[in-house]
């Protein structure tokens, strides 16, 4: 068995960041770009006197799934919990970026390219947010990630990918929530205000951050799939990551807006809707919402396997 | 403040092993390190940089990749090391490991 | 005057023309329920003779649903209530040419965005969301968006209202305004390192320490303001020099997050950015026949 192939049955989880890349496209085609070989660190760690890492933190390159394209983005969580610092922000910008230029230079020079050919980016996300050490152009990144994320709509679609440890808060938050399709496993988590600082702000009693139980219920996977947060649950597996992409890959580029949750006026005011539903339960735990979404049994529910939930799950319609 | 970087060079008694192309491997990950090991022509000694926030342990870290290097016998190759307090078994094994991929 | 902090609608007041401004009409769209999103002030005003959309925070209000939002806190309700007020600008000027397209003021004075249990069931990090989009679409739509720091701009909150602006004003911060992710105490317990030491460093870095020069070094804010009557001036004059570039079709490389990346590296306070940038380009370059259509 080749090396690759490996790869695929692995856990998501348990994977660093260069393995999830290279699992998530086909065998041999990956390239990274701005490896470790080219060794740019950060600047300001070392000024720091902070362990630093060849690649920043975060994988970036291109790969193929069949005839797709696939610009990857891939946070480690090991490295200082996946934080965006100047180098590894850039090269997030870069990555989106080069993806929307790789779109434009298809649409100019293969005006018979199909959807297929067209580039997609990937990006798995790893991450609190900001890197403290380097803080100010942490946050600047988070900015220009959302703009390239505005300037890829329409033209390349931007898909997340949320099942590693760390999950993903703070600013790359609303980043992920801001790409076109999001696909967690049970064990990604999603949100903005991290456990630790709910509590830190508003006590204890509103959340305990060492429940992981509760953590879990709040922003986890299954949660967020009922929420319709995240578009895809999917088993814990490179493969299963994988095989999401690659379906994802062969829709029409024109479907890739009615995937989206935020994104333009009919959006805001259905999520408004959501938000109404939020003020009028005043819910105390989010089980409380897969009730109201007609999911009777939420304990049994949460507890059921990845495909049964999938097919017994009523999500909250809006 | 700054990080400690540790320059060295090692050389194995019967050094008959080398890298055929750069290879990269870990993640520094707490109390772990990541380890590029390239091809260097260099009298069949064993180029080593390490870059740590640890100081005070110069002459471990000679030892232990020195060790490996007889081991191993490996010779003309460069071993770039960021390290972040990982303990010396820890750093032993991956030295294995990162060798191992360059087999593969 | 000291400090605007807490008086958003003041320095609303002291940026548009007299009286003009009036809440909560942005276009065809109003905000009839006084109870929906108290934190968030939006509404039409003048600037120098020009219709404006203004957009920004009420540290006085307290939004009874949602008990998080008070002191000029982002809630669920205000984040998607400041998207509806750019959507509804966009929508007001669609068939306006970029010389007419209204500009957006955003006055910026947030604390944060709002944490809690429900929010993180809800889906704070979307309304949030919603409203960058909205603005960065705004912006690539050819409405010039001036933001004007007269408080507190930090961390997420600033990213959502601030950060996706074309440009960045920010009062001195002899007026008390903060921007930042976290106070250099709280880094300093953080990362663990002594407070004087991070002080020090940061007097030749600009990368961690909080306060508006250090973002200007670091091409995050434009101009700094030194006087809180030289507020008007500055917005009016930024944005025309938006419009001038949006006009021209300068405005991609020069205004928004993209052009204080170059601003950045021209006053030297984010060097390494654009030489990562390049380098994964150039590397790109060299293999992307491989994956261009019909290439194996």
């Amino acid at each position: 068995m080749s090396k690759w192939s490996t790869l695929l049955s692995r856990s998501f989880l348990e994977s660093n960041a260069r393995e999830r890349a290279l699992g998530l496209v086909d065998d041999g085609t990956f390239t990274e770009l701005v490896g470790p070989f080219d060794r740019r660190t950060s600047p300001h760690l070392e000024t720091l006197g902070e362990a630093v890492e060849f690649d920043d933190g975060i994988v970036t390159g291109i790969g193929k799934i069949g005839k797709t394209p696939v610009f990857v983005i891939s946070q480690e969580g090991r490295f200082i919990g996946g934080a965006v610092g100047e180098v590894g922000g850039a090269k997030m910008v870069g990555t989106i970026k080069a993806a929307i230029d790789f779109a434009d230079r298809i649409a100019k020079d293969y005006p018979n390219a199909t959807d297929e050919e067209k580039p997609i980016v990937a990006i798995s996300f790893e991450t609190g947010g900001v890197r403290l050490h380097e803080a100010n152009a942490g946050l600047l990144a988070h900015a220009e990630v959302m703009d390239q994320l505005q300037k890829a709509r329409h033209k390349v679609p931007v898909i997340a990918l949320i099942g590693s440890k760390v999950g993903c808060f703070g600013g790359m938050g609303f980043v992920a929530a801001a790409t076109d399709v999001i696909v967690m496993s049970e064990f990604g988590r999603l949100g903005l205000t991290g456990p630790e600082v709910i509590e830190q702000e508003m006590g204890k009693d509103e959340f305990d951050s060492a429940d992981r139980a509760l953590v879990y219920r709040t922003t986890g996977g299954r949660h967020k799939y009922v929420m319709g947060d995240c578009n895809f649950l999917v088993e814990d597996t490179i493969a299963a990551f994988r095989a999401q992409l690659a379906e994802l890959a062969k829709l029409p580029r024109e479907k890739f807006e009615e995937l989206r949750r935020i994104g333009s006026e009919v959006l805001v005011a259905k999520q408004l809707k959501g938000v109404a539903l939020a003020a009028e339960m005043q819910p105390k735990d989010s089980r409380d919402v897969w009730v109201h979404a007609g999911n009777p049994d939420p304990v049994s529910l949460a507890l059921a396997p990845v495909a049964d939930f999938r097919a017994q799950a009523k999500r909250l319609a809006l | 403040m700054a990080l400690n970087t540790l320059e060295f060079e090692c050389k194995s008694t019967a050094a008959t092993v080398a890298v055929a192309k750069p290879v990269h491997f870990g993640v520094v990950g707490s109390g772990d390190l990541e380890i590029l090991m390239s091809p260097a022509k260099n009298d069949g000694a064993v180029k080593v940089k390490v870059v740590t926030p640890v100081t005070g342990f110069d002459d471990l870290w000679r030892r232990v990749v020195g060790a490996f290097v007889e081991n191993a016998k490996l010779g003309n190759v460069s071993i770039e090391i960021n390290d972040n307090n990982a303990t010396p078994a820890v750093v032993t094994l991956r030295l294995r490991q990162t060798l191992a991929e360059a087999a593969a | 005057m000291d400090t605007l902090i807490g008086q958003g609608r003041t320095a609303i007041g002291l940026i548009c023309d007299p009286d003009s401004f009036v809440e909560n009409t942005v276009g065809a769209k109003s905000f009839d329920d006084p109870s929906f999103g108290p934190g968030a002030v939006v509404g039409t005003a003048k600037l120098d003779g020009k219709t404006v959309t203004v957009i920004a925070n009420d540290a006085d209000a307290f939004n009874e649903k949602f008990p998080v939002v008070y002191a000029g806190i982002i809630g669920m309700e205000e984040g998607y209530k400041m998207a509806q007020a750019v959507y509804a600008s966009i929508e007001a000027d669609k068939a306006e040419s970029k010389a007419n397209k209204r500009a957006l003021v955003l006055v910026v004075d947030t604390p944060g965005n709002g944490p809690g249990k429900v929010e993180e069931i809800f889906g704070m990090n979307k309304a949030t969301g919603a409203y960058q989009l909205a603005l960065a679409e705004a912006r690539l739509a050819g409405h010039p968006i001036v933001a004007m720091v007269i408080g507190r701009a930090i961390s997420g909150a600033f990213l959502c209202h601030g950060l996706q602006a074309d440009h960045i004003l920010s009062l001195d911060s002899k007026f008390g305004t903060m921007i930042h992710v976290m106070p250099l105490t709280s880094i300093s317990r953080i990362v663990k390192k002594d407070i004087e030491i991070l002080e020090k460093l940061a007097e030749g870095n600009p990368v961690f320490a909080a306060g508006p020069r250090f973002f200007s070094k670091l091409g995050g804010v434009e101009e700094i303001v030194t006087e809180i009557d030289g507020m008007r001036d500055a917005v009016i004059r930024h944005v025309a020099a938006v419009r001038a570039a949006k006009v021209a079709g300068t405005d991609g490389e020069t205004t928004g997050p993209w052009g204080r990346g170059a601003l950045g590296a021209e006053r030297a306070g984010r060097a390494v950015r654009p030489e990562v940038i390049a380098l994964l380009q150039s590397e790109l370059a060299q293999v992307a026949s491989r994956y261009l259509p019909g290439a194996n």
